[in-house]
């Protein structure tokens, strides 16, 4: 009885059809109109759009001991490279949009955290500003720090992104493009302020202003960044490992930068042909206080063949001011010093492309020159033990969808 | 005989793949040509604008599909993973959006036709009056 209801306006559909119709060439040309008012509404539906992107990473690493470059030592745990990311393009207006990223890491138990949060609106095909919570553009991979099949490596090359761990900021910044016939130039102008959880403990950067040029052939990209603001960092770790051992540090020795002026340089090129990879980086940090000022840089050249890409990295990082960090945080136990910073590192690994929006990676890293300064490392152990080196083995699956 | 019936079978074989080949079409109301350098940089999110200043519309045919890989050939240079590994990138750093997806060349030439600023491309063995060849790469 209900199949019977169902299939009575369709046979009257049918039958009304032809009788209406008065020739076949008519109702070609009828249908022909049906579909392309359908096409259209299809289309209006899709620019009203609302696209969701995402990305995931898994993948385990170990080290052969504590020293904890990159967060990685002998007994690391799957969960601490997994993570899963949303990303929600939502369009206000033809020009404008809101872009929404949402990232869950395995190492904060799963919890999502808003990356981005920013209204985008595009005035006229060269020019965009936007406003809201984004990523500071201090590197050439920070727009996809944590995208890791948007990137050659396992891992960005520490020696470089390792020193800043504050990556996202609240503010505006405008872009302005120029085309050439076979290249173009883009200028980016930023500014805001952060408040993130870096190396060493609570970060602050206020009135935070940058600018930012890029040129690129879409072979070769040269990229330079500079940028300043006033910083508060509070060494809270430090806190911490003073309380481990039972030692309250007098009020206000941790605070390694009160207000003080910070300034970002960086330079960047890239080569890329298609099956030449080659990227090279050179950073400068530099804080009034005891904050480490440092100096780094990497290299690295990989090579496609077919869905293998192979590379090796070399990078090296050094604090410049260790004069400023002479005394003691905790008198005969902790020198200053160990904030002070050098290393040499070495990477080969290489990256399988399985299938389109899925990667695989492999990679060993090996570490030197650790005994000057442990900056960013596994405090405690390093006061210990005082290892030269740490060699740091990664097996990661990145993909995109 | 036999070398002759092999010869026909052969190019059998070979005629669909030498006969047709890949055009760019566009909606009848945009520009009549474009450079395959324009197309190339609207396909990689370098433009957003037809050689008449009109903003474009580009179409993409599905990944895998044989029309597809002989475009990004012939104008972009990318095959499929790469294109993926490029829009992630272009997606996650929030600078654009891949164009948008058509099932199939009578799918892309539906919507070419009836979208202003749209350009695709398809197999010069399925152009028709709805849409206008712009390039012949």
């Amino acid at each position: 009885m209900k199949k019977l209801f169902t299939a009575a306006p369709l046979a009257l559909a049918i039958a009304a059809t032809p009788a209406l119709a008065q020739s076949t060439e008519e109702t070609l040309e009828r249908m022909q109109q049906q579909l392309n008012a359908m096409q259209q509404q299809l289309n209006s539906a899709k620019d009203t759009g609302i696209r969701f992107n995402g990305f995931f990473s898994t993948g385990f690493a170990r080290a052969s001991n504590d020293a904890g470059y990159a967060g990685i030592t002998d007994e690391s745990e799957v969960a601490d490279l997994s993570l899963f990311a949303l990303q929600g393009t939502f369009d206000v207006t033809q020009k404008s949009q809101i872009v929404m990223q949402l990232v869950g890491r395995g190492e904060d138990d799963w919890e999502p955290q808003v990356e981005w949060a920013y209204l985008s609106h595009r005035p006229t095909n060269n020019l965009q500003i936007r406003a809201g919570k984004m990523r500071i553009p201090f590197f050439m991979y920070s727009d996809s720090l944590e995208v890791g099949y948007a990137q050659p490596w396992a891992r960005p090359p520490q020696s470089v992104y390792g020193p800043i761990a504050v990556t996202s900021y609240v503010g505006a910044d405008a872009s302005y493009n120029l085309n050439f016939d076979n290249s173009s130039l883009t200028a980016t102008g930023f500014t805001g302020f952060t408040d993130e959880d870096g190396n060493s403990g609570d970060v602050q950067l206020r009135n935070i202003a940058g600018m930012n040029l890029t040129w690129t052939d879409y072979v070769w990209t040269v990229r330079g960044v500079a940028a300043t603001a006033e910083a508060d960092i509070d060494g809270t770790r430090l806190g911490a490992l003073a309380a481990q051992s039972g030692i309250t540090l007098p009020p206000g020795i941790t605070q390694l930068a009160d207000g003080d002026r910070g300034n970002f340089f960086g330079l960047g090129a890239s080569y890329d042909d298609g099956s030449w990879q080659i990227i090279g980086e050179v950073t400068r940090v530099e804080v009034d206080g005891k904050f480490a000022d440092t100096d780094s840089a990497y290299l690295s050249v990989g090579h496609r063949f077919g869905s293998w890409t192979p590379y090796l990295a070399a990078g090296w990082t050094e604090s410049q001011d260790d004069d400023e960090r002479t005394g003691f945080f905790i008198p005969g136990a902790v020198p200053e010093s160990i904030l002070n910073y050098q290393r040499h590192e070495y990477s080969i690994g290489t990256r399988w492309d399985i299938t389109p929006g899925v990667a695989i990676k492999a990679d060993v890293t090996h570490v030197r020159g650790l005994d000057k300064g442990y900056g960013n490392l596994n405090t405690g152990y390093m006061l210990a033990e005082n290892p030269e080196s740490t060699n740091v083995y990664t097996l990661k699956l990145d993909s995109a969808f | 005989m036999k070398k002759l019936s092999l010869l026909f079978a052969a190019s059998l074989l070979v005629s669909p793949f030498t006969l047709a080949e890949v055009v760019v079409i566009g909606n009848p109301a945009g520009p009549d040509s474009i450079s395959a350098n324009e197309v190339r940089d609207l396909y990689l999110n370098r433009s957003k604008a037809l050689p008449n200043g009109d903003s474009a519309k580009p179409f993409e045919l599905p990944e895998g599909n044989a029309t597809r890989a002989e475009f990004h050939d012939k104008v972009t240079g990318r095959n499929d993973a790469q294109l993926k590994a490029f829009w992630s990138q272009q997606v996650f750093t929030g600078r654009g959006q891949p164009p948008a997806e058509a099932g199939s060349a009578s799918g892309m030439k539906a919507q070419v036709a009836s979208t202003p600023g749209a350009i695709g491309y398809i197999d010069s063995a399925e152009v028709d009056s709805s849409v206008k060849v712009i390039l012949t790469p």
